[in-house]
């Protein structure tokens, strides 16, 4: 029998907790860079001087990016199903990282390589070809290095610190990107001198050069996890048909609510659709939307690292809630104290000390969902004898992909319809004067409407029950058998 | 299972896959950055630079290709020459004086209520006030080969008309180069024609669909191409380097002894196919870089493609109320 300790055992080397973190700081620097670098380069700089219909292009890059949400959508499913038929020495979910990255890193360089030709119809069908291919290669390598935690041990105690930390590193590597390009700008300046950096600036080769760099980052970030860690969960034998794997998705409650988190709280995101605008007429200038950025983006991070304290005292499943609360709250102090201090200079220090605070809560859905993943596949091999990360992660980043579409088109209607913003008309105006309703509503979408969404997204996690007992009662149960898969084996 | 048994060396596999891809990475972008950076190839820069006139009449941005932009960058150049001297007038300032220790016009100390007040309409009457005197320059001065000439007067001027309409004398580069770069753009829109543009969150027209001087003449499907038909590089460079402009060359930073190549790139302008120009362009090699050399290239006729006609005096205007 699997006692305790058996199951507290700690299978991990140190190194391998940082080698797996530095693993998906090596994915994030390279994906968290490209959706929207790749936007500025498609609008501003692939076809710069080609005389093409400015409209048309604008509309076929929106076009483009809805096209590749589909091809992301079906590349999780199709990659999650392929990652559970997958047996090798080194594992189920490496050989897709190790494999993976090197035509992920080839083709996301070449995205930022557009063809020199004048004809629009080509222009527009190499924007689509190579934005979706970057998305299917993408997929291949982030979705099973996600899922590599619930395979890096069986303890899930040791698994939830490893998944922690590597999710923090994962949102540090996710901002990477921009102080990669701040620094390649900077040699290029020194190299070249400040005009001819910003004439090779115009041509967008600094993005070039940034994606190279990053590109790089990620083989070298990858390669070293590759070397160092290893699956310790071994899989299991049986062949998935597809639609059984899909049927996993929507018919496991626990893995259905934690996916549903993503659905109930899709609005948590039209903060930023007004971030800008909160700069410009909540605190006076558009300079500030990277310092509005910043203390939340340094929330994030800190969030992750806290979240790992609190998942020391409470369940997965109170953690949860308690940070979703907690956000709820924070927002909601957040627009008390704008409207109490009004929109004015003196507004502009409180209102980033918050954002700070309000940050916090996004170290819970970095880090708590994915442990809560890796917990479910454990219930699921329980009960099926089926072990399926692959599609665990990727029932889940379906409907991340899906609620981040309904953000997309929720942000805009709140801001163009519903707070009845008003566009410029003046050739020499940038940003028209807005009525006091309007600037409230702005504020809003800054803040209590995030914040109902940050409540809404606790409401699945009521129903999952993958906690104490029956999580304790499962683990040792696994363990168990495998020692006894292990015994007949031998 | 999960341990790599023997076959596969992970850390092998790991050193080979990091220099093989930082070798496609390091091709792929050497080989883009020198198709795409116009600085490498003497024909390019000159293309470059034909184009802007030719395309946008806009002679202001072509110097981002000149000997001017070896140093620095074009617009801190325009700030110490030319920007600056008007800013601080009062403080008889000379290029190279450090401005932090000085009290111009840009001193918050000159605003008026209503420059403080503006929501953009004074600062737009400024601007459609200066582009007559803008029209005004290019074609008495052939162009912009003299950007001494018209850097000075345009500035002189524009402080004038601001404080003509403002009611005081306070004064920022920013305004500065708004003013003279969306000159620069109306100008541009004189020979290309505008197109109609929608809102497109509030369906409202933000600007006419207007007829440019180069549809009226070449129709409205008009191509204009540049295209280089000689390349001749420069036989006595020593001679060539005694016929360059020393004291421009000072204020650009640039020893004559550090050029170390020099081509005349002639090329052709061609609209619809059809040939309407030619223009001879010197092209001198700094390092590795090739940058225009503007003492002894002459641009005037691409001026007088489609000539843009002097408009009413800018004095003639209302003067818009303030808010």
């Amino acid at each position: 029998m699997a006692d305790k300790s058996t199951a507290m055992k700690k299978y991990m080397k140190k190194s391998e907790i940082a080698t797996f973190g530095i693993g998906l700081f090596g994915v994030a620097l390279m994906t968290g860079w490209m959706p929207d670098y790749t936007a500025t380069y498609f609008a501003d700089f692939a076809f710069k001087g080609k005389g093409f219909d400015s409209g048309t292009m604008s509309d076929m890059i929106s076009m483009v990016f809805l096209v590749a949400g589909i091809v992301g959508a079906v590349c999780e499913l199709v990659i999650g199903y392929l990652v559970d038929n997958t047996r090798t020495k080194l594992g189920k979910v490496k050989p897709w990282i190790g494999f993976g990255v090197i035509p992920l890193a080839i083709i996301s360089l070449l995205v930022f390589v557009a063809p020199n030709t004048n004809s629009q119809t080509l222009a527009i069908i190499w924007m689509f070809v190579i934005y979706s291919l970057y998305t299917a290669f993408s997929c291949a390598v982030e979705s099973p290095s996600n899922c590599f935690g619930s395979l890096c041990s069986p303890n899930p105690s040791e698994r939830s610190t490893a998944i922690s930390i590597a999710s923090f590193l994962r949102s540090v590597g996710q901002s990477g990107g921009m102080v990669v390009i701040l620094v390649v700008g900077l040699i290029m300046k020194a190299a070249m001198g400040e005009q001819q950096y910003k004439n090779a600036e115009a041509q967008g080769l600094d993005l070039l050069i940034s994606t190279a760099v990053c590109a790089l980052g990620l083989i070298l970030f990858v390669m070293i996890f590759f070397t160092n860690n290893q699956e310790r969960v071994p899989f299991t034998q049986e062949k998935v048909s597809l639609k059984d794997a899909v049927k996993v998705v929507f018919t496991h409650k626990n893995l259905l609510m934690v996916s549903l988190t993503k659905l109930a709280g899709f609005g948590r995101g039209v903060y930023g659709t007004v971030s800008l605008y909160i700069a410009i007429y909540l605190l006076g200038s558009k300079d500030l939307k990277l310092a509005l950025l910043l203390p939340m983006g340094i929330g994030t991070a800190v969030g992750t690292l806290l979240v790992n304290l609190v998942l020391k005292k409470f369940s997965t499943k109170k953690t949860f809630i308690l940070f979703c609360f907690y956000g709820a709250s924070s927002l909601s102090i957040l627009f008390l104290v704008s409207k109490g201090i009004g929109f004015n200079d003196g507004l502009i220090i409180p209102f980033l000390i918050l954002n700070f605070f309000c940050g916090l809560q996004h170290g819970n859905t970095n880090v708590t969902p994915n442990i809560m993943i890796a917990d479910c596949v454990d219930e699921i091999e329980y009960k099926t004898g089926k072990r399926q990360e692959g599609l665990a992660y990727a029932g889940y980043g379906l409907f991340s992909k899906v609620a981040s579409a309904f953000t997309k088109a929720l942000g805009p209607w709140l801001l163009y319809t519903w707070s009845g913003y008003l566009a410029s008309t003046d050739a020499n105006v940038a940003y028209a004067e807005q009525a006091d309703g309007t600037l409230d509503k702005i504020l809003m979408i800054y803040t209590i409407i995030p914040a109902i969404f940050v409540v809404l997204q606790a409401v699945p996690i009521f129903f999952y029950d993958m906690v104490g007992e029956k999580k304790d009662m499962i683990t040792k149960a696994l363990i168990e058998r495998r020692e006894q898969n292990a015994a007949e084996e031998n | 299972m999960a341990k790599a048994k023997k076959g596969f060396n992970a850390k092998l596999y790991a050193v080979i896959v990091f220099f093989l891809v930082a070798a496609i990475l390091a091709s792929i972008t050497v080989i883009t950055f020198k198709n795409r950076y116009i600085g490498f190839d003497p024909e390019k820069v000159a293309v470059a630079y034909v184009e802007s006139i030719v395309t946008r009449g806009d002679g202001y941005n072509a110097y981002k290709n000149a000997l001017v932009s070896k140093n620095y960058k074009y617009g801190d150049y325009i700030r110490e020459y030319y920007m600056y001297p008007v800013i601080y007038a009062e403080c008889n300032y000379k290029p190279g004086d450090d401005t932090d220790t000085l009290k111009g016009y840009n001193d918050e100390s000159y605003m008026s209520d209503a420059t403080k007040n503006d929501d953009g309409t004074l600062a737009g009457a400024v601007i459609d006030r200066m582009y007559p005197y803008y029209v005004e320059l290019i074609v008495k001065n052939n162009g912009w080969d003299n950007y001494d000439v018209i850097f000075k007067k345009y500035f002189r001027k524009l402080a004038e008309v601001r404080e003509n309409t403002f009611g005081d004398k306070y004064l920022t580069d920013e305004i500065m180069f708004t003013a003279l770069e969306a000159n620069v753009a109306s100008y541009g829109e004189e020979l290309t024609g505008t197109d109609e543009v929608i809102d497109e969150n509030t369906k409202l027209k933000i600007s006419e669909k207007k007829l440019g001087l180069y549809e009226e003449k070449f129709g409205e499907d008009y191509r204009i191409t540049c295209e280089v038909v000689k390349n001749t590089p420069c036989e006595s460079l020593e001679g060539y380097k005694k016929s360059l402009n020393k004291e421009a060359l000072e204020t650009y930073k640039i020893s004559v002894d550090e050029i170390n190549e020099a081509v005349a790139v002639v090329i052709e302008i061609k609209a619809n196919g059809e040939k309407i120009g030619s223009v001879s362009v010197n092209v001198v090699k700094i390092g590795g870089t090739w940058y225009v050399e503007t003492f002894n290239t002459k641009t005037a006729d691409l001026y007088n493609i489609a000539p843009v006609e002097i408009k009413n005096p800018y004095a003639d205007l209302p003067r818009p109320k303030n808010k």
